[in-house]
């Protein structure tokens, strides 16, 4: 197990609170999407909705292959903000205690001292995610969810802002478990970084053929900018329309006959909650149909399972996602559908 | 022989078979022959032309070429460049052909005589259905439909004709249809391969092996045509209901009589005898007229011109459009007195006859139906079944007044109308123009001669007027009424028309009605004993003018009554050959009617069933539907186009809230994107719709910036908590418009504003409209079904608290 230090965070100049999205905070998050997106070339869809989770108050799955640059991604988030980063390379012996803590007895104080674990920091990093066992896994689920661990009946709460980035390999599956359903549905997003363009990967030759980039990253927010990025998007504007048309489209997933789980509703808080920090990040103080749109994909494929025959005809649940938005009408405003209009 | 040539050979056969349903119409025959052979080529460049193989369009396109080539060569050879290659001169003389053919269609009774107009008419129609029949069973392989052109073809014939021999027709038509099928199938079946089934027999077997298709079930097929056919035939002839089937008699009431039937040439053997000594008088019309007096308005129905001997009846004549206003009565002078009389007539709704009661002489007849003018009558003709029934029609007629002494001083008439309406057959005996110019002797002219003919039957000659009278039969049928002295109308205007014409006289004989009761209200009932026949006498200057033989029957005009022996003016008498005033010999024996007259069917004006007549006048049912229906073809159109332009007025100019006004700008760009080809996806947001606009209607600069700007706005309107100031939406709009208008074609931008595609709309709401009108509907029904549910426990309720 690795671990970075806690890094002291130092002031800042506020951000006025009463810009909310737009002004200063717009900019601070566009100083962090540029900072990462210099380490992660040629994808800036992947950083931009890195981004947003961070700002939902989420947490991020990133799947994809060994070498794409998954836990570059992590830690190049991680250093852009001023904030304390642990990385937790998950192993099959990883004990749910070096997660959470442990409880020692102190011979001085002779009394029991609480060790946190690897999970309080503001952002931690977990590498290789489905390596560890079961039991491990789980370990994370109340810490995720409820933004507190409780060992020895004694309940911590975890610092703000709080967002696990892990990473999975989804190839390389011998000596590894799966991350359950239920654990899946915990993650706000998953993203798959994907291969670079030839352009971009000749520019990373570049730039990352002799030194790390990561060495050379300075933190570009501070973490109370964050925070107040994310009380920021929580005062973003959803229309009714636009609540209706989200849980539209989730409602879909759970009728859809390609699917044999559909999304939570867990996942519709999710996705609304990802499309006002897509807003907040766009500067606007509303939501828009499109910002659910933009996310859909990211914010319930992971949580959909195929049926069989879906997964016999190679359907995955990103195509079945994008079939549900093409099939679910936008809200309109004038009322009028034409009969028989395609509804799920 | 490949399945191919097989069933273009069908096709041809079967398409034969429709078009001898057309033999009936033309009188020679001659034109099938023709037709045969220029189908036969069409059939052979179609063969060709799928052997090469050449694409299905191009080989219907070659036959019809083919077809052009040949009809050119053949009608229109001379205005040809080298006899068969078509220029400007040939379409020329083709449309003048076919618009001939189109009027002689109208003018001819059937059988038409076979014009160069009509025969291209013929072929060229069979040329058609031939190519049709091809391309579609052969060409494009899909026989059934083949049906189709091949029964329109026989609906044209088995329509129009009304001769015996239908059944021959059908068999005929029908036949070759099967044989089609069969062929069409056949050659299915043998894209199969063989087939087994039915081939142990000998037979079978031997085609079998000799590499032929599988024949059990084309055996079969024979089979299921041969039944299909004889039910077709027999059962219609079997099932009473069906008024005798293609091989029974035909039907009563169509205005055919047994003389072939043709609308200008029915015999209207009027079995006045069965309607005057009906029981009780049934009313058949009413009518209002502005006639001083009603006691000359004698409503005619039909002329008959024909004199064989025994009977008279109308001849074949043929048969125009009703003119406007209608032709100067023949003969008719200006010297004349005549008084112009306007009549409304109501018909009842159980009088159904072929022809029109009119006034003589009639100008103009308003009537709604489908109705033909035979011009030598003056009649008007009810066409493809139209009849009188319920029909009211106003006429405009004259009353002819002339006097004793104009028609004393009448001049010959017109050498061909002599020679027609004093023809009688050699079988006529004699007596009959002897005892007419024993009655007549003395008399100084024409005139003189029909006014005692008039006199002697009416009054001096001691005829009674008897309807129960015995009826003859034969030429000796006038003879016979002659020397009993009683009978009815037909009798007298049959002997008086008859004799006038021994005399030199034109003449012929009216059927109609005697002018009727006056009743109360000012309208005259005319009854079905009004029924009545009398002689028209011509003569020159007055035209045909009638006479009252018939005692105690409707009124003897002025100008025929009490004529002075010793006239002023003597006239100018007829120089007819072999007239003489020598006294002839008494009416020889035998009385009665020919059998004819007497017969009652083959009548079509027999007012059999006639119910009250109703009064009123206006325009009949039929013109109103037709001029709303022609109102709506003119309407129906330009409907969306209206809708279109009210709606974009109504968006563009809205002066409510800014809200409104930016989602009503916003509709109209999205209708507007739709009319030009971008259909609205219900799945788009607004800014997605607006990129859509942009990149379908390849917008750039300011209509692009015009359609994201009013997206933006609608955005702010639709999602923000309080919609920022937004710009000109309707300015935006009219920007954005404007440039997918100037971005599109021309005929986009037409089709955009003549036919717009957003007018669906329109269909939308009135089935939205419709769906929840069914909703409430149900909604109603369980609501009630719940309230009697209710009810119904309640009344139970008690009696469960006693039990």
């Amino acid at each position: 197990m690795t671990t970075y230090d806690e890094r002291a965070s130092h002031g800042g100049p506020p951000t006025r609170a009463e810009s909310r999205a737009g002004g200063d905070l717009t900019a601070t998050a566009e100083r962090v999407r540029r900072s990462v997106e210099g380490v992660i070339e040629g994808k800036p869809e992947v950083v931009r909705l890195a981004l947003t989770v961070l700002l939902a108050e989420g947490h991020l799955l990133i799947e994809d292959v060994p070498g794409v640059g998954k836990t570059m991604l992590a830690k190049a988030l991680a250093r852009s903000v001023d904030c304390s980063v642990r990385r937790i390379q998950f192993t099959p012996d990883l004990l749910p205690s070096d997660i959470t803590g442990v409880s020692v007895f102190d011979q001085q104080r002779r009394d029991f001292e609480f060790k946190p674990g690897a999970i309080f920091a503001q952002i931690v990093i977990g590498d290789e995610i489905n390596r560890a066992s079961p039991k491990t896994q789980s370990a994370l689920l109340e810490s995720m969810e409820e933004r507190q661990v409780t060992v020895d009946g004694h309940s911590y709460e975890l610092p703000s802002p709080f967002m696990v980035v892990a990473t999975q390999n989804p190839v390389e599956m011998e000596g590894t478990y799966p991350l359950p359903e239920a654990q899946r549905d915990r993650f706000m997003a998953r993203v798959s970084i994907g291969y670079p363009s030839p352009e971009a990967e000749l520019r990373m030759l570049d730039t990352h053929g002799s030194i790390s980039p990561l060495d050379d990253m300075q933190p570009v927010a501070h973490a109370h900018e964050i925070v107040k990025l994310v009380e920021a998007v929580r005062t973003v504007h959803v229309a009714d329309s636009v609540r209706r048309y989200a849980v539209e489209v989730v409602t879909a997933t759970r009728h859809h006959p390609e699917l044999r789980l559909g999304a939570s509703p867990r996942a519709t808080l999710h996705l609304l909650r990802a499309a006002k920090a897509a807003a907040a990040l766009a500067g606007r103080e509303f939501a828009l149909p499109d910002d659910v749109q933009s996310l859909a994909v990211a914010v319930l494929a992971h949580r959909l399972l195929p049926t069989a025959q879906a997964q016999l005809s190679r359907r995955t649940s990103e195509q079945v996602v994008h079939d549900i938005l093409q099939r679910t009408p936008v809200p309109d405003p004038f009322g009028h559908q034409p009969p028989g209009a395609r509804r799920l | 022989m490949s399945g191919s040539a097989r069933l273009a050979i069908c096709a041809v056969v079967a398409t034969l078979g429709a078009t001898c349903a057309l033999l009936p119409l033309v009188d020679r025959t001659t034109w099938i022959v023709q037709a045969a052979l220029l189908l036969s080529v069409q059939a052979a460049v179609g063969a060709l032309a799928r052997r090469i193989p050449l694409a299905a369009p191009v080989t219907v396109a070659a036959q019809v070429l083919a077809a052009v080539l040949m009809l050119t060569l053949v009608f229109a050879g001379g205005q040809a460049v080298g006899g068969v290659l078509p220029g400007p001169a040939v379409f020329r003389e083709f449309a003048q052909l076919l618009q001939e053919g189109a009027d002689d269609v109208g003018r001819y009774a059937i059988p038409a005589p076979a014009t160069p107009a009509i025969r291209l008419l013929l072929v060229g129609g069979v040329l058609l259905v031939g190519l049709a029949v091809d391309a579609l069973a052969v060409t494009y392989r899909t026989a059934a439909p083949a049906g189709l052109p091949l029964l329109a073809l026989y609906s044209v014939g088995a329509g129009l004709s009304h001769g015996g021999g239908d059944w021959l027709w059908f068999l005929a038509a029908a036949s070759g249809y099967l044989l089609l099928l069969l062929a069409e199938g056949r050659d299915r079946l043998s894209r199969w391969g063989r087939v087994f089934g039915g081939g142990t027999r000998a037979d079978s077997a031997g085609v079998l092996a000799a590499g032929g298709p599988a024949l059990a079930p084309v055996r079969t097929g024979r089979r299921i045509g041969a039944l299909a056919l004889g039910i077709a035939l027999l059962a219609p002839a079997v099932l009473p209901s069906i008024s005798g089937g293609l091989l029974g008699p035909r039907g009563e009431g169509e205005g055919a009589g047994d003389d072939g039937g043709t609308i200008s040439a029915v015999n209207p053997l009027v079995s006045l005898q069965n309607s005057l000594n009906q029981p009780e008088n049934r009313e058949v019309m009413r009518y209002r007229t502005s006639a001083e007096s009603a006691q000359d308005m004698y409503l005619r129905i039909v002329a008959l011109d024909r004199f064989d001997g025994a009977s008279w009846r109308a001849s074949e004549r043929r048969v125009t459009d009703v003119p406007e206003p209608l032709p100067t009565p023949t003969g008719l002078m200006p010297g004349v007195r005549t008084d112009p009389v306007n009549t409304s007539v109501s018909a009842a709704s159980g009088y159904g006859q072929d022809y029109l009661p009119l006034p003589y002489p009639a100008e103009r007849v308003r009537i709604g139906g489908q109705w033909r003018y035979e011009p030598e009558g003056r009649t008007l003709v009810g066409d493809h079944g139209q009849t009188t029934r319920g029909m009211r029609y106003q006429v405009e007629s004259l009353m002819v007044q002339p006097t004793a002494a104009q028609l004393a001083a009448a001049p010959a008439p017109p050498a061909p109308l002599l020679r027609e309406y004093t023809q009688v057959p050699p079988s006529l005996p004699k007596s009959v123009e002897t005892t007419a110019r024993k009655v007549t002797a003395g008399a100084a002219n024409a005139y003189q001669q029909a006014v005692r003919l008039q006199d002697w039957f009416s009054t001096s000659g001691g005829f009674r007027y008897d309807t129960q009278v015995q009826s003859g039969s034969g030429t000796g049928a006038i003879e016979r009424f002659l020397e009993d002295k009683r009978g009815f109308c037909v009798h007298f205007s049959f002997s008086m028309a008859a004799m006038a014409r021994t005399l030199g006289i034109p003449a012929r004989v009216a059927v109609g009605f005697t002018p009727g009761t006056p009743q109360a209200d000012g309208t005259v009932s005319v009854g079905s004993k009004d029924a009545h026949s009398w002689p028209e006498l011509y003569f020159e200057g007055t035209g045909w003018t009638r006479f009252e033989p018939t005692p105690s029957r409707g009124s003897q005009p002025e100008y025929s009554v009490a004529p002075s022996p010793a006239t002023t003016d003597p006239g100018v008498p007829l120089p007819l050959p072999g007239r003489s005033h020598a006294p002839t010999a008494s009416p020889s024996t035998g009385g009665g009617c020919p059998p004819q007259l007497k017969k009652a069917d083959g009548c079509p004006g027999t007012p059999v069933q006639a119910d009250s007549g109703s009064s009123g006048g206006g325009p009949s049912a039929t013109t109103v539907a037709l001029a709303a229906g022609a109102l709506a073809a003119l309407v129906l159109p330009v409907l969306p186009v209206l809708w279109r332009s009210r709606i974009r007025a109504r968006r563009l100019g809205g002066t409510g809230e800014p809200a409104q006004r930016t989602l009503a700008a916003w509709r109209e760009l999205i209708d507007s994107a739709w009319d030009h080809g971008i259909l609205p996806e219900e799945s788009h947001t607004p800014r997605q719709a607006a990129a859509r606009m942009v990149t379908a209607g390849r917008l750039e600069g300011p209509p692009a910036q015009a359609a994201e700007r009013l997206a933006t706005a609608v955005e702010q309107v639709l999602y923000a908590p309080q919609p920022g100031p937004s710009g000109d939406p309707a300015a935006d709009a009219g920007t954005a418009v404007a440039g997918l208008g100037a971005a599109a074609g021309r005929w986009v931008r037409l089709r955009a504003r003549l036919a717009p595609r957003s007018a669906a709309r329109l269909l939308w709401a009135a089935h939205r409209r419709r769906s929840q009108a069914a909703v409430r509907l149900r909604s109603g029904r369980a609501a009630a079904a719940a309230r009697r549910v209710a009810r119904a426990a309640q009344a139970l309720r008690p009696r469960g608290r006693r039990a």
